[in-house]
């Protein structure tokens, strides 16, 4: 058992403004389709215009990637929402969150013969587009860990509000699936031909795979809805498995688990629909929050990668001020524990939700979410 | 004043012409062999740099790479539409530490990779300075790519840097420290610059992120 002297961090950070973009549309219409069990994840080819197998992806259109890029429309759309403010200056910075950046436009390189694809490549290169297209100042942090790397983002904000650096900070994040990431996906043999079924005890796991984008303007004034702690561990025992006796998720629910001090609390899972690690998660969650509801929504949009912390931190916004929380959208009986939600049930009674993601690496992320 | 003091320093600066091949012959005693042959170079380079420092679940790891691993990335752009999966994987941010960490079964509690250019200097550090945990590893480099160079997406060189710091003055043998104040963004020093700083015991100093940065040696 890995030490548990680590502490989560407690920075309270008031979330000012937060929505998402999924093919559903914003946060309020994704978690009205999550409440009405509708899936977002169609069986695709997996190469795009190139073919392959069939594979459960949730797209905002046609994925191969364009000149111009293929998502920079719906993100131009999307960021018109993010309030006024004077970004990518000290006082105000902002921090990008992906996994994908525009890596799909060197899948489009090596298909088009384009060198124009090339601009936008790497994570840098891809930010500098956003920078310019949002008017954005250089004070811009790029984080990249996997599908944990939204958490961070949100984790560090809370750090440099309380450090005194910043007066508000803007979260942004977008992923967007490629032939490049869905062809990775399914040469491990985890995108397949199977929709997602999170926490289902069955033969063979699935994932999906999703586009999403999401912001969140963090402050350190308090909020209706309001990020108080956030706890990180990395096992650093494989690349794509856990460690089997679930370490990483009982030192993760461990540390975010003292934080919550007496609130009623549900947990929005990871769940992508692996069996190991869905099993893992479920049973460690059930250990520290007993009673607290499980649930998970990558059956419905996929998984989302880089972005699903935030994504679905501001679904989980709209489902709380819509009044009923989306069940494990693609579960089935019987789940690994009983903790899981197959079905929405009412937020009323509830005082908090504890939000997690895992990573490449044994990464596992969780936070928890206060409101009133 | 943010201050951290630094108590271990190692830079990688490999032969211009080392690649991944000859990266594996020359540091084969710094790594178990069944992780060897599935290093990269830049996670081989990391490896050496860190190596001496162990790392546990109470440490956090600042890491900082602008292009990471570019040679996997275009090994396995070259493998569709029979995608690798081990290339794949390697090929995944921030895979260049992580292979050394997975090779030592080191788990560590906070990991946060960082991927800029411009400011990612400054960032890194900002990201080590507000850590909370007593002992902080600032980590990062690059590796050479081939093709990807001439269209700017990969790295022309190769190195990697380690330090500790900590928030003990005593034996350290440098600190990085920010005062918080100006409202200047100065032009921030490159990754490979801030690797030669390290090497060479170099001081570095410039404005931004709100405040001034210096790199200071005794």
């Amino acid at each position: 058992m890995a030490s548990m002297s680590a502490l989560a961090d407690q920075l309270p950070a008031g979330i000012v403004a937060c929505d998402c973009l999924t093919p559903f549309g914003g946060a309020d219409a994704t978690a009205a389709a999550l409440v009405a069990n509708r899936r977002a994840l169609q069986l695709t080819a997996v190469l795009g215009r190139d073919g392959g197998d069939q594979v459960p992806l949730a797209l905002l259109g046609p994925m191969d990637e364009t000149l111009p890029l293929r998502w920079l429309p719906a993100l131009r759309g999307f960021a018109a929402g993010i309030p006024a403010g004077t970004w990518g200056t000290a006082r105000e910075p902002v921090i990008v969150t992906s996994s994908n950046f525009g890596v799909g436009s060197l899948y489009a390189f090596m298909r088009d013969h384009d060198v124009r694809h090339m601009a936008h490549g790497n994570p840098f290169a891809c930010v500098e587009l956003l920078r310019r297209e949002f008017g954005w100042g250089e004070q811009v942090h790029i984080f990249s860990h996997a599908c944990v790397t939204a958490h961070l983002g949100l984790a560090h904000a809370a750090r440099l509000l309380h450090a005194g650096l910043a007066d508000r900070v803007l979260v942004f994040s977008f992923d967007f699936v490629s032939p490049f990431v869905a062809g990775g996906f399914h040469s491990l043999k985890i995108l397949n031909g199977a929709m997602p079924a999170p926490y289902a005890v069955r033969e063979t796991g699935s994932i999906g795979l999703g586009d999403g984008a999401a912001y969140a303007v963090l402050s350190r004034e308090a909020a209706p809805f309001q990020i108080a702690a956030h706890a990180f561990y990395n096992e650093m025992f494989h690349f794509t498995s856990n460690q089997p006796e679930g370490t990483g998720f009982t030192v993760c629910a461990g540390l975010i688990a003292p934080t919550v001090r007496g609130r009623r609390v549900w947990v929005k899972g990871h769940g992508t629909g692996t069996l190991e690690a869905g099993r893992l998660e479920a049973e460690a969650f059930a250990r520290d929050f007993p009673g607290a509801p499980l649930t998970g929504w990558k059956g419905s949009l996929g998984h989302t990668l880089g972005s699903c912390g935030l994504v679905e931190l501001a679904i989980t916004l709209a489902a709380l001020r819509g009044g009923r929380i989306p069940g494990t959208v693609g579960g089935l009986a019987p789940s690994f524990t009983g903790s899981v939600a197959l079905e929405p049930f009412a937020c009323a009674g509830f005082d908090g939700a504890i939000l997690t993601s895992n990573a490449f690496g044994g990464a596992h992320a969780a936070m928890l979410l206060t409101h009133d | 004043m943010i201050e951290r003091f630094i108590h271990h320093v190692k830079v990688e600066l490999p032969a211009p012409e080392e690649a991944v091949a000859g990266g594996r012959v020359r540091l084969a005693d710094k790594f178990p062999r069944t992780a060897l042959r599935r290093m990269t170079h830049l996670g081989l380079l990391i490896g050496s740099a860190l190596e001496g420092v162990s790392l546990g679940p109470d440490d956090a790891l600042v890491y900082a790479t602008a292009f990471a691993e570019c040679r996997a990335l275009e090994d396995f752009l070259a493998s569709f539409p029979s995608a690798s999966p081990l290339l794949f994987q390697t090929s995944i941010h921030p895979g260049g530490v992580q292979q050394v960490q997975i090779g030592r079964q080191q788990p560590v509690g906070r990991l946060w990779p960082l991927a800029g250019r411009t400011r990612l200097v400054e960032q890194a550090w900002l990201t080590a300075l507000l850590e909370p945990a007593d002992r902080v590893v600032l980590a990062g480099g690059e590796e050479r790519g081939t093709w990807m160079i001439e269209t700017g997406m990969a790295s022309d060189k190769a190195f990697a840097f380690a330090a500790v710091l900590t928030r003990e003055s005593v034996g350290a043998a440098g600190r990085i420290v920010f005062n918080p104040g100006s409202t200047t963004d100065e032009p921030c020093p490159a990754l490979d610059a801030f690797a030669s700083a390290l090497r060479e015991r170099k001081p570095l100093a410039w404005q931004g992120a709100g405040g001034a940065w210096a790199l200071e040696w005794r």
